[in-house]
């Protein structure tokens, strides 16, 4: 349904996207993972047609957003990061505005702004202005605008961002239920629990490179089942890497230096809680002092920290 | 076409919910408006007022007094009698145009050829009518000095003989007879030097007799234009917010309708110019008697060249980098716009090349057509040619407001 190919967008010597590709399914999530910068919003904004690629090319439903724009864009339901909704124009008028904009005509918009509106849990306040409203019930609306003339394909930039549990856990009851409609759905987040909760499919971006694709059960394999070790401290660096390699050589094979510097060390390794109590050894051996110790079972963010050496909110 | 309509809709929807910027755009042509009635007045002609100290109390002292009021100069004159300490208060005060003493024995000094004094002082705050009031005291003392000249002997025989007719009832009608032969004899002495006139008068008839619109008139058409350039200006900043809430963005993502939510908006904007600026018009209308067929030529005008106005208005803001910069762009040059384009005072009253720059102006152009319009003896006075010219402008104006959006305004 939706598919992106060796997508490249540059400023100038600076290239924010680096020939990502992927192809996105009807009926199903795909997540676009990684920190703030890595592009995510770059790509959505070369989809919907906001940014022009550099090369590359998009397709939704089988039409070319650049050379087939119009009809291109007919298919898709842009849900930006920022609002964009009118403050001073009532809630319901809000969803018509946006529907006609899509085309949507007569009764059939009608229904469809009752059903909407309904769904985003705006039915009682549907006469309000959304200067009104709280910060979650604008982004409903900023959602029930993208989503109004029920389009085959749905852009969400981080849908998410500052909005409170309560409304997180609404967001997500109703991109679940485009996806039960049979909508295929970009979803851009830097939470992995977010990505790994609703995605069926994910990219992982860094520095605007794709760096994995795969279901949320293919990447977890190429974590394997090694837990992330965290430490930090003091760990001279050459004594702390030597310590930590006889350790690998004579006992715990699998063992891994993920990141190192003076004050903290990133290990890999599995069923980590069994052998804390050789690693402190070894690293106390070397010189080291650790200060605060963290072990996180295998994740998106564990995969993120082991691809890229570095936490995906950093 | 339909979301050029609900674009329309949408912006009314929105825009009625500024009342404050609403209530600012019509009030300001009110209260400009007002202001310039309360200093001009109703548009008649200026009035003034010749104090006069007459010590003399004589027929010659009256006949003087009469020449300040005979004619045309009684609607720009009056004069009125004074004592000598009312009339210096009063012309320090800036009371009146003009205080002329006449003193006593000025009509026996007239007759008796002897020098005498009439102390004139006009009011230096005002132009005009001081000037005219120093006019007419030049031209009646220059009559009495030739009448003095050509007519002096038989004047004072006749004073003589009424002066010693012991019944007082004038002179006798051989000495009538005596001076009616005397002064005969003086014009047809002089009737050489006067016929054939030296100079040639030839009276050449106006080929335009349209009356001359009253100033407080002329106002109306550069206070409707204001009122119009505050809210084109006004409205146009809505690209800003629109920007600022992100519907740009969406809009832009929208399958082609960025040319037609445009239309939408410039329909909207000429739905609000034209309330604005019919309002100020039917009451400027109504104060200055201008005839109801005038209206809705004038009305078109406005509301179309508010158009034009409001796009290239929106183009000047999409050229600032932030919103308060575009503000400020757009207000540098909203003011000399108004200042030259006959808004704050008209282009009667303004010196020609301020006048012929002014006419050039956008705003300018329209006001000199609204006056056409206005003050023509016939409705629908405005050309052809200016019509397509202004359509041309608000068409062009859209098409690059259009371009400007597309090509980033709305992405950012």
């Amino acid at each position: 349904m939706l598919v992106v190919n060796n997508l490249v967008k540059q400023y100038g010597d600076v290239a924010a996207v680096e020939g990502i590709s992927f192809e996105a399914r009807k009926g199903s999530i795909f997540g676009l993972l990684g920190p703030n910068g890595a592009g995510k919003s770059t790509t959505i904004k070369c989809i919907s047609g906001l940014l022009q690629a550099t090369s590359g090319t998009v397709t939704v439903g089988g039409l070319d957003v650049m050379s087939q724009a119009k009809a291109a864009r007919k298919l898709l339901g842009v849900v930006p990061q920022e609002l964009a909704i009118y403050e001073d124009l009532p809630a319901i008028d809000n969803l018509r505005f946006w529907g006609k904009a899509y085309g949507l005509r007569g009764e059939a918009l009608e229904a469809r702004v009752s059903t909407v509106i309904a769904t985003i849990g705006l039915a009682d306040r549907d006469k309000e202005l959304p200067k009104n409203f709280s910060g979650g019930m604008k982004r409903r609306l900023n959602f029930g605008c993208g989503v109004v003339h029920k389009p085959p394909v749905i852009l969400l930039d981080e849908p998410t961002a500052g909005v409170d549990p309560q409304s997180r856990k609404r967001l997500f009851e109703l991109v679940e239920a485009e996806r039960a409609d049979g909508a295929c759905i970009l979803y851009t987040t830097h939470y992995m629990e977010e990505a790994e909760y609703l995605c069926d499919a994910l990219a992982i971006l860094d520095h605007g490179k794709l760096i994995a694709t795969g279901s949320v059960a293919e990447l977890r394999a190429q974590l394997g089942a090694r837990d992330v070790l965290q430490l930090h401290g003091q760990f001279p660096a050459d004594a702390c890497r030597l310590a930590i390699r006889n350790l690998a050589e004579s006992r715990l094979p699998d063992l891994e230096i993920l990141a190192q510097d003076d004050h903290s060390l990133s290990l890999t390794l599995s069923s980590g809680s069994r052998h804390l109590s050789d690693i402190f050894a070894a690293l106390s051996g070397a010189g080291a002092t650790v200060s605060e110790t963290v072990l996180r079972s295998p994740n998106l963010e564990t995969l993120f920290l082991l691809l890229t050496g570095k936490e995906l909110r950093e | 076409m339909r979301i050029l309509l609900q674009s329309m809709r949408k912006d009314l929807s929105r825009w009625r919910r500024d009342s404050s910027a609403l209530l600012t755009w019509i009030l300001i042509p009110f209260v400009i408006g007002g202001l310039m009635t309360f200093v001009v007045g109703d548009g008649a002609k200026p009035h003034g007022v010749l104090l006069l100290v007459d010590q003399d109390e004589s027929l010659l002292s009256g006949l003087v007094a009469g020449a300040y009021t005979r004619g045309e100069l009684g609607e720009l004159l009056s004069v009125e009698k004074v004592s000598l300490e009312e009339g210096t208060e009063r012309i320090n005060a800036g009371d009146a145009s003009g205080l002329l003493l006449i003193p006593e024995g000025f009509e026996d000094a007239f007759f008796d050829a002897e020098p005498v004094t009439l102390t004139l002082r006009t009011n230096p705050s005002q132009t005009i009518l001081p000037g005219i009031i120093r006019d007419v005291t030049e031209i009646v003392l220059d009559a009495g000095f030739y009448a003095q000249k050509l007519f002096g002997e038989e004047i004072r025989s006749i004073r003589q003989a009424s002066s010693t007719n012991e019944k007082g009832t004038g002179p006798s009608a051989e000495l009538v007879s005596a001076v009616a032969v005397a002064v005969r004899q003086r014009i047809v002495e002089i009737d050489p030097y006067l016929n054939p006139l030296a100079l040639e008068v030839e009276v050449a008839e106006p080929v335009d007799t349209a009356p001359v619109a009253p100033m407080g008139l002329l106002f109306l058409p550069g206070i409707i234009l204001m009122a119009v350039m505050f809210s084109a200006n006004g409205l146009a900043a809505d690209y800003w917010v629109e920007r600022e809430q992100g519907t740009l963005r969406r809009i832009h993502c929208a399958p082609g309708q960025l040319g037609a939510f445009v239309a939408g908006k410039g329909l909207a904007a000429i739905v609000v110019i034209g309330l604005i600026g019919g309002l100020t018009l039917l009451v400027g209308s109504l104060y200055h008697g201008v005839g109801t067929v005038r209206f809705l030529p004038s009305l078109l005008w406005i509301s179309v060249s508010g158009l034009a106005l409001f796009a290239w208005f929106s183009v000047l803001q999409m050229l600032g980098s932030t919103q308060r910069a575009a503000n400020i762009l757009s207000s540098l040059l909203l003011f000399p716009l108004l200042m030259a384009g006959g808004s704050f005072f008209p282009f009667a009253a303004l010196p020609d090349w301020i006048a012929a720059v002014g006419r050039h102006t956008p705003n300018g152009f329209v006001v000199d057509r609204l006056t056409t319009e206005i003050t023509s003896t016939a409705a629908w006075a405005i050309d052809a040619q200016s019509w397509l010219i202004v359509l041309l402008m608000a068409a062009s104006g859209l098409a690059v407001t259009s371009w400007r959006l597309k090509s980033g305004f709305a992405r950012a």
